[in-house]
């Protein structure tokens, strides 16, 4: 099934799916845009090459409180935070980062203990992942291509939405997709010009280049197994790094969190709250001994995990290429780089 | 689906002073997950907290009491510990667990047993001393070597002297700074390590205590003849959530609180562990 709507009537749509449930899609705030949850359609916009932050606070928002209680009551009289769960839709995905829930999915929801949290906001959500556009130039940041991911690539969203001229071309993917798409009276049927021009531009995502080497899974997580007392290559690596821990923040696959009490007034709650390895006190433990003291030991325990970790552990690389953390980062540290200088090494 | 970040409410039902700082704490459970959580084997943990002082993790210091309780020993040093230690009889904490591995229960049945403790590492062996004390016939002979700083940071006295009165059970005790009413040993738990007489080539080995400690002690253990994927130590990483999601407590592939807390020497020299 394939819809279609003109993108200045964008408003409309976002409308629509607001009064189904909650909306979260890219507003433009100071710096760029950003996903957030929409209170007023106007604020939709799509003029945006990726956002800011990755859409992972979808699922596993920054905060999310696990219990509230009162300083003094019995614990009995403590309350479970409750989850909103009304559908929601999340809107203009770019290609890598709806490949990131699949790769989040492994961890919070298959690998034995399942995170209600994640799997509760995942069955409400509907995707629109949204092609990168063609015409516009790559970012030098992104490698996507290298984690085998094209910029109209539609597996993983449950409708697909292309750029076309001045319009919007809508596609189920999944049953899910197709159920919705079905009920949105807002959208006009798309022509069978429309189906041809969404495939072939599913197929010309395939030659929209980003950074790209050959990567054998492998290969990379072995070779960071050998490396990994070189001391000087990891020092070479971190010398600039601040321990900022911005790369961890916008990254859409990584995933570490504190569980954190927070009072005020007699009032408190027990909450996760994202945490970064890149800090110095990520491992620090009530005794005084801290395993990663060293910055060259923080970045190698990040880029490790990444890339070699993940994959002995999960059999996935923990990295979608979105260039987020090359993007954001202060001091110019590029991932990308430092496995390229790791294969080498 | 059980969610597996909530607590559910323990009640302290005994508060013994071990030494200076170190409190243990007897614990007991009632409701739907009692049953779940008492089901523990020597070496899990459970995350306890406070309302407003956070969770930790503390390893299990005792068997599970069949009628619906355990132990743990609280060393006073941060703010829930600080809090902790405040706490009367009949106060209520959370807990949630177990979580963690457990020791080789079947691989070590009929062997000599070696423990080497330092400071508060006693607490997370005592469950497994307990444990092989109880089919004491089981295993061959039983040596704990436990060190600590001063004669008064010695936790279980008096259940230790219970200990040495089974067949073929010993203990070697040892401090770093002696006070008058010391007369044993002193120095590291290395220093006593000439005492022992199991057969190193078939012993199981426990450790555990400060990183410093076990590196050094196996060390020395591996010169006396101990086989490495028999000597077992219990690693200490800062965790958060207990079930493998939080990040905090990995170690290259593995994650100290879902696949340890105890590994083997063979597997931490895959480990090159950080320390």
């Amino acid at each position: 099934m394939l819809k279609k709507t003109a993108i200045e009537k964008i408003s409309q749509l976002a409308a629509v799916l607001m009064e189904k449930g909650t909306l979260l899609a890219p507003v433009k705030e100071v710096s760029g845009h950003n996903f957030a949850e929409i209170n007023d359609p106007q604020k939709v916009d799509l003029s945006f090459y990726n956002t800011i932050m990755s859409p992972k606070g979808a699922f596993f928002p920054h905060k999310e409180d696990f219990v509230k209680y009162k300083i003094g009551k019995p614990l009995s009289e403590a309350e479970p935070a409750v989850l909103n769960l009304k559908p929601a839709f999340l809107f203009g995905v770019r290609p890598c980062d709806v490949k990131s829930f699949e790769i989040m999915d492994i961890h919070f929801d298959a690998a034995g203990i399942i995170d209600p949290y994640w799997r509760f906001r995942r069955e409400a959500t509907t995707i629109f992942g949204y092609a990168y556009d063609l015409n516009q130039p790559v970012d030098s940041a992104d490698f996507y291509n290298t984690l085998g991911i094209y910029a109209a690539d539609p597996e993983g969203s449950d409708i697909f939405m292309v750029k076309k001229d001045k319009e919007l071309l809508l596609k189920a993917i999944t049953k899910k997709g197709e159920n919705l798409l079905s009920e949105l009276a807002v959208l006009k049927d798309g022509s069978a010009a429309d189906e041809k021009y969404f495939t072939e531009y599913v197929n010309k995502g395939k030659e929209y280049k980003t950074r790209f080497m050959t990567l054998d899974q492998e290969a990379i997580a072995k070779k960071l197994e050998d490396i990994f007392d070189n001391t000087d290559f990891w020092t070479k690596m971190s010398a600039a790094c601040l321990s900022c821990g911005i790369c961890t923040f916008v990254c859409p696959t990584c995933y570490c969190f504190d569980i954190c009490d927070d009072t005020l007034f007699g009032k408190g709650t027990r909450r996760r709250v994202w945490d970064a390895c890149m800090f110095t006190d990520f491992t620090l433990e009530a005794s005084g001994h801290n395993p990663r003291t060293q910055v060259y030991q923080r970045l190698r325990q990040k880029i490790s995990h990444k890339y070699s970790y993940h994959i002995r552990k999960y059999g996935v690389i923990s990295c979608v290429g979105c260039g987020r953390c090359t993007r954001y980062c202060p001091v110019n540290i590029d991932i990308y780089s430092i496995v390229e200088a790791a294969l080498k090494a | 689906m059980q969610n597996s970040y909530l607590p559910q409410k323990a009640v302290i039902e005994d508060i013994i002073q071990e030494s200076p700082d170190t409190k243990t704490f007897t614990l007991s459970l009632s409701g739907d997950k009692a049953d779940s959580i008492l089901k523990y084997k020597p070496g899990q943990f459970l995350m306890l907290s406070l309302p407003g002082y956070g969770e930790a993790p503390f390893t299990f210091a005792s068997l599970p009491d069949p009628n619906g309780g355990f132990q743990i020993s609280v060393r006073r040093i941060g703010a829930l510990t600080k809090a902790l230690h405040t706490l009367k009889i009949k106060a209520i904490v959370g807990v949630r667990g177990p979580y963690g591995n457990t020791f080789p229960l079947a691989k070590m049945k009929h062997k000599d047993l070696l423990f080497v403790a330092g400071g508060c590492g006693i607490a997370p062996l005592r469950s497994l001393i307990q444990y092989a004390l109880k089919q004491r016939k089981a295993y061959g002979k039983i040596e704990i070597i436990y060190g600590c700083r001063t004669p008064k940071d010695r936790f279980y006295k008096e259940e230790m002297e219970l200990w040495e009165k089974n067949k073929d059970t010993q203990t070697h005790l040892t401090v770093d700074e002696p006070d008058p009413t010391w007369h044993g040993e002193r120095g590291v738990v290395c220093v006593l390590f000439p005492k022992i007489k199991l057969n190193p080539k078939t012993s199981f080995v426990f450790l555990c205590g400060p990183a410093i400690m076990i590196k050094f002690a196996i060390r020395d253990l591996l010169k006396l003849g101990f086989r490495e994927e028999n000597i077992y130590a219990s690693l200490e990483r800062h965790m958060q959530c207990g079930t493998g999601k939080c990040g905090h407590c990995y170690i290259k592939d593995k994650y100290v609180c879902r696949d340890g807390p105890n590994f083997s020497y063979s597997e931490m020299k895959q480990l090159e562990i950080e320390s």
